[in-house]
């Protein structure tokens, strides 16, 4: 499935041949990686790179989780997978970008798809890899005094009654 | 006199071990429930106010079922082991009676509270919400164990055993609890609505949802589902004072 | 003697159902008398006692104690004292918490200093701090008399007061009924021991399928059924075989 995806994905990141000139392009890759819990921001450029102007087109944001490999779905990850761009001038170039929520640790492979209208092939972005931290947090909200604090202290409040009651009646 | 009634259960609830074993359990249900919600605000899976609902209602659900619980067996128990003879030989009343029981099955409400509050505040810490929390789950947890509990006692007058009282009271708390999980989208129907209505435990929520997602703390913008919850209470007293008449009709020895 | 009547029952009857546990009786005691009320298993001791103590209403006929209806609750319950055939004790209590909780059911004010006077007067005094889950048949019988002590009463009811106990621990009780109705208190003692009625009581009746059959001392009773044993006098009266009057 892995192989299969990401030839599919080194397909489409070539410049496209026979179909709309478009150029895509993930312009973070080097500061993509993070923590489990962070708010990335994922920047991207399309370009048109042919002589007349292209309408309605939209492009997606596309996820693999290349340890599991498996395609990761984009829900808890991020608000809008597609941006609908409408029309691009020819030798337009816009910007892209997209908030993604790091939700689980581990390594993944990102790409940005755009689809023309009228075309049957989409066209890719080359492909992003980037890693996912965990994020190690024993006390979150300092929760673990009174998480670990509180049965403890109810335990030796009764033993205490319990003891004394003991005292009383022997 | 009722201050001795309530006296006497109390010390037996925590010399009888129930109170401690209770109050240890919700600890640690709260414990569990607030690292995993806290582990998940911190991995932002989930909006604090969303937590903060979900806790709330943990709250409400397991007071709730300890109450039933020692509401149960804390008229019964008299019935079964033989001391409501004594009792009712004695100057008590059986008003004094039930106000001496139900303020022990609020005392475990208070304590119970008391154990969830420093949950609370570490959960609503930076929300601005902490004050809000607590003082709704207050007077909400506390109408809703009130109530419960008349209901209860008046079973326990009805049946006079542990089993059949807590096993009909068991059923009517999965009767309005069921209900007050369903969606807003399920309930969005006519039907539904009077179910929202009559239902205290729905009201409660929809309160919380209403104070602790929306911001809308006022008592004023809470006032139906306080009427609401304030009319079981009601239906709950009247339920008892018939109990009780039905029992001093038959006396001590039920046919 | 009609001023000096301190319990007075009517023609009173009490059902259950369509079991009638209670037909008709009437009876009055004494003030001062040590009465004993008599009959097998399932006569209807329980119930009248209940009646008498106003647990139970009766379906008909009227009861007065200390010279009320047993329906004024409140005014009789500071004159009369009730060891109940019910197993109801708290074991998880000690003896002297017991006895202080209905000390101040009874509004008395040093309820635990009438706790411990009550333990030393049955002879509990050494296990007055001991959970009462730990006392034997006989000292949960003695703190059951005490309880029913604890308000002084003018009259106490007694429902099978020795059951259970051994030889010492019914006489220990017997001596302490004995010196209370010389001070002055009202004995209405319900058993189904022969001996022990006939020891202890001046008066007695005897009661069987809810129906009072005989009431007298024993010497009227020795008369009405030509019998000398107790034990034939009680089956001449009671049971299948009973003699009409």
């Amino acid at each position: 499935m892995m192989s299969v995806s990401i030839a599919l994905f080194a397909a489409f990141g070539a410049p496209a041949s026979a179909t709309a000139a478009i150029a895509l392009d993930v312009s973070s890759s080097k500061t993509l990686s993070g923590t489990a819990g962070d708010f990335v921001t994922v920047n991207g450029t399309i370009a048109n790179t042919g002589p007349t102007a292209l309408s309605d087109v939209t492009a997606y944001l596309s996820l693999v989780d290349t340890t599991a490999h498996m395609p990761v779905d984009l829900e808890d990850w991020s608000v809008e997978k597609g941006l609908y761009i409408g029309t691009i001038g020819a030798g337009a170039k816009l910007p892209l970008d997209w908030k993604i929520h790091f939700v689980k640790s581990g390594d993944y492979a990102l790409s940005i798809l755009a689809i023309v209208k009228g075309e049957n092939k989409p066209i890719g972005s080359a492909l992003t890899y980037f890693h996912v931290a965990q994020k190690k947090n024993l006390n979150p909200g300092a929760v673990l005094p009174v998480a670990l604090g509180e049965p403890i202290l109810i335990v030796m409040f009764f033993l205490l009654l319990k003891y004394r009651r003991d005292k009383k009646s022997a | 006199m009722n201050k001795l009634i309530w006296k006497k259960d109390i010390t037996a609830e925590i010399y009888t071990w129930k109170s401690a074993l209770w109050l240890l359990l919700t600890a640690i249900i709260y414990s569990v429930t607030c690292y995993l919600l806290l582990t998940n605000k911190e991995l932002s899976l989930l909006d604090q106010t969303e937590m903060l609902w979900l806790l709330a209602k943990i709250i409400i659900g397991a007071s709730l079922l300890v109450a039933i619980i020692d509401a149960s067996s804390i008229l019964t128990v008299e019935f079964e082991q033989e001391t409501m003879e004594d009792l009712l030989i004695s100057p008590l009343s059986v008003k004094d009676l039930i106000i001496g029981k139900f303020l022990t099955v609020m005392t475990v409400w208070a304590l119970m509270y008391a154990v969830a509050v420093p949950y609370v505040l570490v959960s609503s810490a930076g929300s601005g919400l902490g004050p809000a929390f607590l003082a709704y789950i207050a007077l909400y947890g506390t109408l809703m164990v009130g109530g419960f509990t008349l209901f209860v006692l008046g079973l326990s007058f009805l049946y006079r055993s542990f089993k059949n009282t807590l096993t009909t009271s068991l059923v009517f708390y999965l009767a309005v609890g069921i209900p007050a999980l369903f969606s807003a989208t399920l309930k969005a129907n006519p039907f539904g609505s009077i179910i929202s209505v009559a239902n205290p435990l729905d009201a409660v929520f929809s309160s919380l949802d209403n104070i602790l997602v929306d911001y809308h703390t006022a008592l004023t913008a809470n006032a139906t589902y306080l009427a609401s919850v304030a009319g079981f209470v009601v239906v709950a007293v009247v339920f008892l004072a018939v109990s009780v008449k039905v029992f001093d009709r038959h006396g001590i020895v039920k046919e | 003697m009609t001023e000096n009547i301190i319990i007075d029952i009517k023609d009173a009857s009490k059902s259950y159902g369509d079991r009638a546990a209670v037909r008709g009786l009437s009876l009055s005691v004494a003030k001062g008398e040590f009465f004993g009320f008599l009959g097998p298993n399932g006569a209807g001791k329980t119930t009248t006692i209940r009646m008498l103590t106003g647990i139970l209403s009766p379906d008909a006929g009227s009861i007065t104690v200390a010279g009320k209806l047993v329906s004024d609750k409140l005014h009789r319950a500071g004159k009369i004292g009730v060891l109940s055939e019910s197993k109801g004790l708290y074991e998880w209590m000690t003896g002297k918490e017991f006895l202080s909780f209905f000390a101040g059911l009874y509004g008395i004010a040093e309820a635990d200093e009438a706790a411990e006077k009550l333990l030393a007067e049955v002879g509990l005094k050494d296990r007055a701090d001991s959970l009462v889950g730990s006392y034997s048949r006989g000292m949960k019988q003695r703190l059951k008399l005490a309880r029913a002590l604890v308000n002084e009463p003018d009259i106490l009811f007694l429902d099978e007061p020795t059951l259970g106990l051994d030889p010492q621990g019914q006489d220990s009780i017997q001596k302490l009924l004995k010196r209370l109705n010389e001070k002055g208190v009202t004995v209405f003692y319900s058993s189904h021991l022969l001996h022990e009625v006939s020891r202890l009581c001046t008066r007695m009746a005897v009661i069987d399928k809810g129906v009072l059959v005989a009431e007298g001392t024993l010497d009227d009773l020795r008369r009405r059924t030509h019998k000398d044993d107790l034990r034939d006098i009680f089956l001449s009266l009671t049971g299948p075989d009973a003699e009409p009057e």
